[in-house]
């Protein structure tokens, strides 16, 4: 019962994304609305689920891994949303709505319950600040990755001279590119300040801003990344092909410290801790 | 009533251009020529279509087979052409075959370009003139309206006018495709020739800067540029004009490439990698084929936009099956209607009637009711209603009987004309239709 709204969430982005399928298969024009109407449903539904979990967990509910790829997911689908008014081509949706969908169903395996109260120190409100700066820079990597794989499979077709329709459904090389060049600055912008927030709010805690745990390293590792891309496309002008293999490159490394680092390396950044109360470095 | 639809007339498949070009019902800018089609005997509707490979007379009789000589008749007068020879290049069609005619060639299904989208609006232009003239009537005024709708049908629910099909247009959506929206991009024309002047005259229509043309001559350069409303640039700058456009598209009669891979990689750089898309309709090629493997530029020469013309041609054919089925369906949902399955229509206009001559004579005598209080004005109200509600109510329910459909369609067909509900009828179910939206 508790997770009833995200479990209609799955539902409507399950069936959104279907209906994308159908969408790119047959291309009958009546089933992208459709999909988006189901999309927007599903984002009303997950909107009350994060904001059941805040009332449940009395709290900013980005405690447990579950809420946090819920949150995740949730920032994936609003940026969908706005980016679909100003392109209403459907198959942003078709890959952004499916990638909603597969987080959710991977977040509904993932521990949600919050047995004991919060230990104090996630008890701040350095956590909303932190974790969602974090998870926009995620969210907006992913769609970056994803607008990516479009480009390289456009300019692909329009190389090998192959325009049949799944060169008429995606959009232009320049749109795709664009998803580039806004999402780099504001991604990095997020993950900037998402490392930045991390560093503060341990300083406010511990005294130390900065203790090598896993997950810092490899976001520091990842802001390289991002800082090097940032440098190659607006000093050395790349873009297109390039831009959007890094950006899918980029996005790798981002979901490897997301879930690789917490789930293998362990550290005050993994779940168990919060729980267990070990947030000692 | 289907049976009185009648279609007399030519198109690119059954006549000459040389015909073509004489049957074009001159003077009907005002509907004067469809008036007289209308006022032959047999015929109670009538309008023209005409465009450059189509002339037609879509009429309603109720003696199609008499009507259809007296329309040949007519067109042949009023182009001055001998009937005989005329009636080798024409097509009469009545009856189911006509409906499906009307809606085939609105779709664009019938059309020289299958999916142009010009022919909806031509048959549009036809119809209007004609109404303007009260030439139509409630058959022609369904007809059409249901073939309006299948047009709309047959855009929106196939793809058969979705692909370009001819060079110009998909080199200019390629473009689009390549570089997004277009307005802000330069184009450069190097050279000279009709399909280079095609592609850029399309290209032209979609750039706001003007167009830049270059020449082995600079006359040349200067002539084109003018015809063009472009700029000429002296073919010493061409590297310039490389590094500046973002389509270029060459044609020049030079035996060598013009534009090798060692000069576009020069110049891309000089363009900060901005993507670039060459159109190379020179023979033999003016661009190095090496080209196309150099990132962020593209290459296609007129045989691989001719390919994609053809490809798309291919596909609205396939395209063009599904919209002729949808054209079936909707030819028998016209046919229903028409044969009177339906008897929902003709009810309502008869209560429709009886309404108007209830509510017309109380108008009129409103004088006399002048000195009623609003009680006993109400009072009459309910009574001439309570009238006509018993008058009508056997006829009512002798139309809805269930009987068989040719006793139905008798029934309903003296209804219709013993109260004279053709026209009540047929407006009546007109408003559920999106109709002349364009």
């Amino acid at each position: 019962m508790e997770l009833v709204f995200y479990k209609i969430a799955i539902l409507f982005y399950i069936a959104a994304s279907l209906a994308y399928l159908l969408f790119l298969l047959l291309s009958s024009g009546s089933s992208a609305p459709i999909a988006f109407w189901c999309a927007a449903a599903g984002f009303v539904a997950h909107s009350l689920s994060i904001l059941h979990r805040a009332i449940f967990s009395g709290f900013f509910p980005l405690a447990t891994p579950f809420d946090a790829v819920s949150c995740f997911a949730w920032i994936v689908v609003g940026i969908f949303i706005v980016v679909r008014y100003r392109d209403p081509s459907p198959i942003f949706g078709s890959i952004a709505i499916p990638l909603a969908a597969v987080l959710m169903l991977f977040g509904s395996t993932l521990a949600y319950q919050v047995d004991q109260p919060l230990v104090p120190i996630l008890r701040s409100w350095w956590l909303p600040i932190h974790v969602t700066l974090a998870l926009a820079g995620n969210a907006v990597f992913a769609l970056m990755a994803v607008g990516g794989l479009m480009y390289i499979f456009q300019e692909r077709l329009i190389k090998r001279k192959r325009l049949g329709r799944l060169h008429k459904l995606l959009p232009s090389l320049e749109i795709l590119d664009s998803i580039n060049r806004r999402g780099l600055p504001l991604g990095f912008f997020f993950l900037t300040l998402g490392i930045i927030s991390g560093a503060l709010w341990a300083g406010s805690v511990w005294g130390y801003y900065w203790t090598w745990d896993p997950k810092e390293t490899w976001s520091l590792i990842t802001w390289f990344a991002y800082a090097a891309m940032v440098h190659q496309r607006a000093a050395l002008g790349w873009r297109g092909k390039k831009a959007a293999l890094l950006a899918i490159l980029g996005f790798v490394l981002v979901m490897f410290t997301f879930f690789g680092v917490s789930l293998l390396m362990g550290g005050h950044h993994a779940f168990k801790s919060v729980v267990a109360g070990t947030t000692v470095p | 009533m289907s049976d009185g639809i009648l279609v007399v007339g030519l198109n690119h498949a059954t006549a000459p251009v040389n015909i073509r070009e004489r049957i074009t019902f001159p003077g009907d800018e005002s509907g004067q020529v469809t008036r007289l089609f209308r006022e032959i005997a047999q015929i109670q509707e009538a309008m023209i279509l005409s465009t450059c490979n189509r002339a037609e007379v879509i009429a309603a009789s109720d003696r199609p087979a008499d009507a259809s000589e007296e329309v040949i008749e007519s067109i042949a007068r009023i182009h001055g052409v001998e009937r005989e020879p005329l009636r080798a290049y024409l097509y009469v069609k009545t009856g189911k075959e006509a409906v499906q005619h009307v809606f085939r060639v609105a779709s664009s299904l019938d059309s020289m370009v299958v999916g142009e989208p010009q022919i909806l609006g031509q048959v549009k232009d036809g119809y209007r003139r004609a109404a303007d003239a009260n030439a139509t009537g409630p058959i022609l005024n369904r007809l059409l309206h249901r073939a309006f709708f299948t047009a709309k049908r047959v855009r929106n629910e196939t793809g058969v006018g979705a692909a370009a099909v001819s060079v110009a247009y998909v080199a200019v959506e390629l473009a689009g495709k390549i570089l997004g929206e277009l307005r802000d991009k330069s184009v450069l024309l190097i050279g000279a020739g009709e399909m280079a002047e095609l592609a850029a005259r399309h290209l032209a229509g979609k750039v706001e800067k003007p167009i830049q043309v270059t020449n082995r001559t600079f006359e040349n350069a200067c002539s084109l540029a003018r015809k063009l409303e472009g700029r000429p640039v002296p073919m010493d700058r061409l590297e310039e004009g490389l590094a500046d456009a973002d389509v270029v598209i060459t044609s020049t009669g030079s035996c060598e490439p013009i534009i090798t891979a060692a000069r576009v990689r020069t110049v891309m750089k000089r363009r900060r990698y901005r993507p670039v898309f060459l159109i190379d309709i020179a023979i033999p090629r003016d661009v190095e084929p090496q080209v196309n493997d150099i990132d962020g530029v593209y290459v296609y020469n007129i045989d691989d936009l001719q390919a994609v013309a053809d490809e798309n041609m291919g596909e609205r054919r396939h395209e063009a099956l599904r919209g002729e089925s949808i054209v079936l369906e909707e030819v028998d949902k016209f046919l229903n209607w028409t044969t009177g399955l339906d008897s929902a229509p003709t009810i309502v206009a008869l209560r429709d009637k009886f309404e108007k001559i209830r509510s017309g004579e109380m108008e009129k005598s409103n004088g006399k009711l002048a000195s009623l209080t609003p009680d006993q004005r109400r009072t009459v109200e309910i009574v001439t209603r309570g009238i006509i509600n018993k008058i009508a109510h056997d006829p009512i329910s002798f139309l809805k009987k269930t009987g068989t459909e040719s006793k139905r369609n008798l029934h309903l067909d003296v209804a219709q004309k013993m109260f004279k509900l053709d026209g009540l009828a047929l407006d009546a179910n007109l408003e559920e239709d999106e109709f002349l939206d364009t």
